[in-house]
């Protein structure tokens, strides 16, 4: 059993061969991040306007975790993730349209509207979605990289869930398994402080989430999400443990929402000042900053226009897609006909 | 030890009686000689009392039911004892009603074709109420084979569909499931004997009907009313040509309103009153400013009624029916007469509804277009009262001290003793006799 | 045919299934080196090690959620609880995970998986370990459920549910596991789901049962035989997809019906059934429809208060004579 321990001071690699490479690689990131935030702020827009029901869970603030993360995954490796999950389906690789089309609840959407804003999937991209039930998509994801290694097709599976879920029996099951079994899964608990509205010294009696690696022998990582970047290298390196030795990771990466739990959260468990604290150090923000300070500023114009006018042709299309019709239902309730 | 309680014989011909009231419920301890219960038999409400000493254990029919002699009605016996040896035997109660026709009873179950009228008449919602103005002397009806206590007949829904495929008559079949339900086997014995009986009968007897659910309720309630209702007659002989004007006038003003066509073809006959909605609307207003005589008698207070409400009797083929004109003493004459057309046509035809024909406060009966001259009517419990209407004469009267051509009517009026007094039905009957002879009266309320 | 056991014709369809198919594995606590908590996987273990027999700890929620995602992603796999009361603490992942995938990612994943275990009371084995739990499952769109009653059905079921796309739930009975029958050899040999099975064939009174109570219920319609009752035993085989078209036919023969199975009277499967005879086949029933089921009570240990709680075939007669109007 080996008990890998890595320390947030490390260093990150350099991930590009040159400043050229690395800054254009930082324009892809920013694209993304600033794609998931347009969607984000699109989507709490089209909420207020009615057009988007039930509850919807914003990621903005966490943008870096699924960029930098799914950059470390290849094309066929698999993604789980929580209720949280349109940062991560865009940042796998899911089209805009697809995402929004599902949270106005049309046919067009990725689960034809019948899954909403906490359940997208996409099986082209391996996104094997979001769930509702806090914890209960952990077993599940180990299952996902039992496949893989029954199979022995070389894939690895990222399992995203905050740090709420690190108190449910299902957490520690998948741990347990992975631990056991010695699974190619990477569990990412993204810790961003709030178990919804409690903070987490009040949900946990180790505020280092990364230690509970320690009881399976797993080993593990934790980082404060500065820079997507440092993301992306500490998730490859545990991603390349779980291809090549078939060990599973358990990574703390600590982040902050700056929007509530869901739209009907007034937030009034944290200041104003706190949040404005955390708002400073916006990757997204940073990372604008280091494309115009790196001599970039006419690509990010273009870029930013590209990336409005997807938003745009995506809300249009979410807005003039169609209903899904009721002949959907039993179809979608069972693989052939319908057991009642 | 628990027992079953028969009923008991109360009269010298009684072969059942409808168990009225309980007087005790579960649980109650009994004394011997404690009154049980009450039973209409073929003569009289009779006291079922105690012959035992114990704690009534459980009722085995509700009240209302009509019971075989010797069937059980409840047990009595010891607080806590086990009855469920007992309990059973209520399952095959209802056989003696089977067995009832081999005494040579009238439990014949024809075919609906021997008796179409019965078939309509177990549809109609009759249940709620049927009273008469007739004075009936029914005798003691032949009850189905079906002792079902509220007369609805209770079957399986298996024996309902083969009735319907079969044509055979419910009414007929004695049932031996549970409350007299008629179960499958139960058609397995009635069916193929029935029609065989019911020609039989007719060949060379009387022809024996069974009772349909009208004539059922007409007989109990009736019976109910004559029986516990002290009833008591006023008869006055009015004036009844002022009325009989003023029909003229109304009608004459309805004929010449009545809209025809251009090319004068097909002219709808005009719309007419009848004596008989001017009575109603009469009675309505005398019951207004005689309030004491728009009331019920019930165990526990007298009940005067804020709204007049007039049950209307009307014949149908096989009995009768009360409609109610609902706020009669608010209505123009002619918005009662069309109410009344109305209803009377929906009664003909079995179309009314159960609530349409209860709650009146007032009954009035009118067999003038039978020719009856004057009659009395019984009482439509709970209504305190019903006028007996009889029909316009024409004889010669005095006036002024000449002998004219007169028109009378003679109206009996039947009070329930328990609610109105003699005093007060003549106080109402005055009133009606201002309003008859007065019409213009009907104007002052 | 040869007379196997139960438990041998479950292990027969595993293992052909396993043979047919490298993506179905077993996977459960004490499946593997202790040979099955019941033996119904003895020698499974030997026979394709332990990538494909799976000893799993005690993590029935854990385990029962890899499964899914397992299943999700093109695996197979079959779940063994060790019995259903345990799939309690799974609950969650069946009714949340496996039975809605399906309809959430808009008919996109799918997740062919089996769980199976034994059922329903056994004997003295208390409160917790008794439950009826198809109850709780059948109620579940997304889920097929099947309750086999003979070694046969157990085979060709099971058979029938590893090669199903949508997950199936399998409920065996610990007292069943002993019972021998003829089992066809036929390595195809299927039994399909939704076709109840008339295990006896009579003309008074339909008996509807499943899993273990079909036995009762034939033993009661033996002692009914010897009274002239003529009972129709209708094994219902799967609990969903329900064949109500056998049902209502023998209904509509019989005219009464007698629902017996385990589990307790508020709701379930006998009241489903109850409801769909009296919707479909109203006008043919002569009597009120009849229950036997396990009593309102939390399942007692002592022996003989066990056996007044659980359906028996005394009161099965009872049930039927009702029916009849004979009680």
């Amino acid at each position: 059993m080996v008990a890998t321990t890595k320390t947030s001071s490390k260093k990150p690699e350099p991930v590009g061969p040159s400043p050229e490479a690395r800054l254009s690689r930082l324009l892809g990131f920013y694209r993304q991040m600033l794609l998931i935030r347009r969607c984000e702020e699109e989507s709490a827009r089209a909420y207020a306007q009615g057009k988007i029901g039930g509850f919807l869970h914003l990621y903005i603030g966490q943008e870096a975790v699924a960029v930098g993360a799914c950059a470390a995954l290849r094309p066929d490796d698999y993604v789980v993730g929580t209720y949280r999950d349109h940062g991560l389906a865009i940042a796998k690789g899911m089209n805009v349209k697809q995402v929004l089309a599902e949270l106005f609840g049309k046919v067009t959407g990725c689960s034809k509207g019948l899954g909403g804003s906490m359940h997208l999937f996409d099986a082209a991209h391996n996104m094997l979605g979001g769930y509702g039930i806090v914890g209960g998509h952990i077993p599940l994801a180990a299952g996902v990289a039992f496949a893989s290694k029954y199979r022995q097709d070389g894939r690895v599976t990222l399992c995203f869930f905050g740090e709420g879920a690190v108190s449910i029996g299902g957490f520690h099951e998948a741990c347990s398994l992975a631990a056991l079994w010695k699974l190619p899964i990477v569990f990412i608990c993204e810790n961003n402080e709030y178990s919804m509205g409690t903070p987490l010294s009040r949900t946990m009696s180790v505020e280092d989430v990364s230690l509970k690696a320690g009881a399976y022998g797993m080993a593990k990582d934790r980082l404060f999400v500065r820079d997507v970047f440092d993301v992306e290298a500490r998730v490859a390196e545990a991603v390349a443990r779980a291809r090549s030795t078939s060990e599973p990771t358990l990574i703390e990466a600590r982040t902050y929402r700056f929007r509530g739990h869901s739209m009907s959260d007034p937030g009034k468990y944290r200041t104003p000042a706190e949040l404005e604290e955390h708002k400073k150090n916006d990757t997204l923000a940073q990372a604008r900053s280091a494309l115009i300070a790196g001599g970039a500023g006419e690509k990010l114009a273009e870029l930013e226009t590209d990336v409005e006018r997807e938003i745009e042709e995506a809300v249009r299309f979410a807005e003039e897609s169609p209903e899904p019709t009721p002949d959907l239902l039993e179809s979608t309730t069972y693989a052939g006909p319908f057991a009642r | 030890m628990a027992k079953l309680l028969e009923m008991p014989k109360l009269s010298p011909t009684m072969t059942e009686g409808q168990l009225t009231v309980w007087h005790k419920k579960e649980g109650d301890a009994v004394n011997v000689d404690d009154l049980l219960a009450e039973v209409e038999t073929d003569k009289a409400t009779m006291e079922f009392r105690s012959f035992d000493k114990g704690t009534l254990l459980k009722l085995l029919v509700p009240a209302d039911s009509l019971v075989q002699l010797g069937q059980p009605v409840a047990i009595i016996g010891e607080q806590g004892e086990d009855i469920s040896k007992l309990v059973p035997a209520q399952g095959a109660a209802p056989s003696t009603a089977a067995a009832g026709s081999k005494n040579g009873e009238a439990k014949e179950k024809p075919s609906t074709s021997a008796a179409p009228d019965t078939a309509t008449a177990t549809a109609t919602p009759t249940a709620t109420s049927t009273p008469t103005p007739t004075p009936t002397s029914e005798s003691s009806a032949p009850t189905t084979a079906t002792p079902s206590p509220d007369g609805r007949v209770r079957a399986s829904p298996y024996v309902r569909k083969v009735a319907r495929d079969r044509d055979i008559d419910l009414g007929g079949v004695a049932g031996s499931g549970p409350h007299g339900r008629i179960v499958a086997r139960d058609l397995e014995r009635a069916p193929a004997t029935a029609p065989e009986r019911a020609l039989a009968t007719r060949a060379e007897a009387d022809d024996v009907r069974p009772l349909s659910m009208m004539r059922k309720t007409i007989a109990r309630r009736l019976s109910e009313s004559k029986q516990t209702v002290p009833h008591f007659y006023l008869t006055v002989d009015v004036d009844a040509a002022p009325i009989a004007r003023l029909r003229e006038q109304i009608n004459d003003d309805l004929a010449a309103g009545t809209p025809r066509h251009e090319d004068g073809s097909d002219t709808p006959a005009p719309f007419k009153v009848s004596v008989n909605d001017l009575l109603i609307k009469a009675c309505a207003i005398a019951l207004v400013r005689v309030p004491q005589c728009n009331a019920s008698f019930t165990p526990e207070a007298l009940v005067f009624h804020r709204r007049v409400d007039i049950s209307v009797a009307v014949a149908v083929p096989d009995g009768l029916l009360t409609p109610v004109v609902r706020q009669a003493d608010r209505k123009s004459v002619v918005t009662i007469a069309q109410e009344v057309r109305e209803l009377a046509a929906r009664a003909k035809a079995k179309k009314l509804r159960p609530e349409e024909m209860s709650n009146g406060t007032f009954s009035i009966s009118n067999l003038g277009m039978f020719g009856i001259d004057s009659f009395s009517a019984v009482i439509n419990p709970p209504e305190g009262a019903i006028l007996a209407v009889g029909k316009v004469r024409a004889e010669p009267v005095v006036w002024e001290g000449a002998i004219i051509a007169g028109q009378r009517l003679a109206l009996t009026l039947s009070c329930d003793h328990r609610v109105v007094d003699g005093a007060v039905g003549a106080k109402f009957l005055a009133e009606l006799r201002i309003l008859i002879e007065r019409p213009t009266q009907m104007l002052v309320l | 045919m040869p007379s196997i056991r139960y438990r041998e014709a479950l292990k027969q369809a595993m293992t052909e299934e396993m043979i047919r198919d490298e993506r179905v594995f077993l996977l459960g606590e004490e499946v593997g080196y202790y040979q099955g908590a019941y033996k119904v996987s003895e020698g499974m273990l030997d026979k394709f090690g332990p990538k494909r027999v799976v000893d799993a700890p005690i993590a029935e929620a854990g385990f029962a959620g890899l499964g899914i995602g397992a299943a999700m992603v093109g695996l197979r796999p079959i779940i063994e609880f060790m019995t259903w009361n345990f799939s309690a603490v799974a609950f969650d992942q069946i009714l949340c995970n496996a039975a809605k995938i399906r309809q959430m990612s808009g008919g996109q994943f799918t997740v062919p998986i089996v769980f199976r275990a034994p059922n329903g009371s056994a004997a003295q084995v208390g409160s917790q370990h008794s439950h009826a739990m198809e109850h709780f499952y059948a109620q579940i769109p997304g889920l097929k459920i099947i309750a086999p009653a003979t070694p046969a059905d157990a085979k060709g079921l099971l058979k029938t549910a590893i090669r199903d796309d949508n997950p199936v739930l399998c409920f065996e009975s610990e007292t069943l596991y002993s019972v021998k029958g003829e089992v066809p050899e036929d390595p195809d040999f299927l039994v399909p789901f939704g076709q109840a099975n008339i295990a006896r064939h009579g003309k008074d009174v339909t008996v509807v049962a499943w899993s273990r109570i079909v036995n009762v219920a034939l033993d009661a319609a033996a002692k009914l035989e010897k009274e002239d009752i003529d009972v129709e035993v209708i094994d219902l085989r799967s609990l969903r997809p329900l064949d109500t078209d056998t049902i209502i036919a023998s209904v509509a023969k019989t005219h009464r019906a007698v629902i017996a199975g385990e589990g307790w009277p508020y709701g379930g499967v006998g009241a489903e059934i109850v409801d769909r005879i009296q919707r479909l086949a109203f006008d043919e029933l002569d009597a009120p429809i009849e229950r036997v089921q396990t009593m309102d009570v939390p399942m007692p240990y002592n022996a003989k208060l066990e056996q007044l709680v659980i359906p028996q075939a005394a009161g099965i007669v009872e049930a039927v004579k009702r029916s009849l109007y004979r009680a």
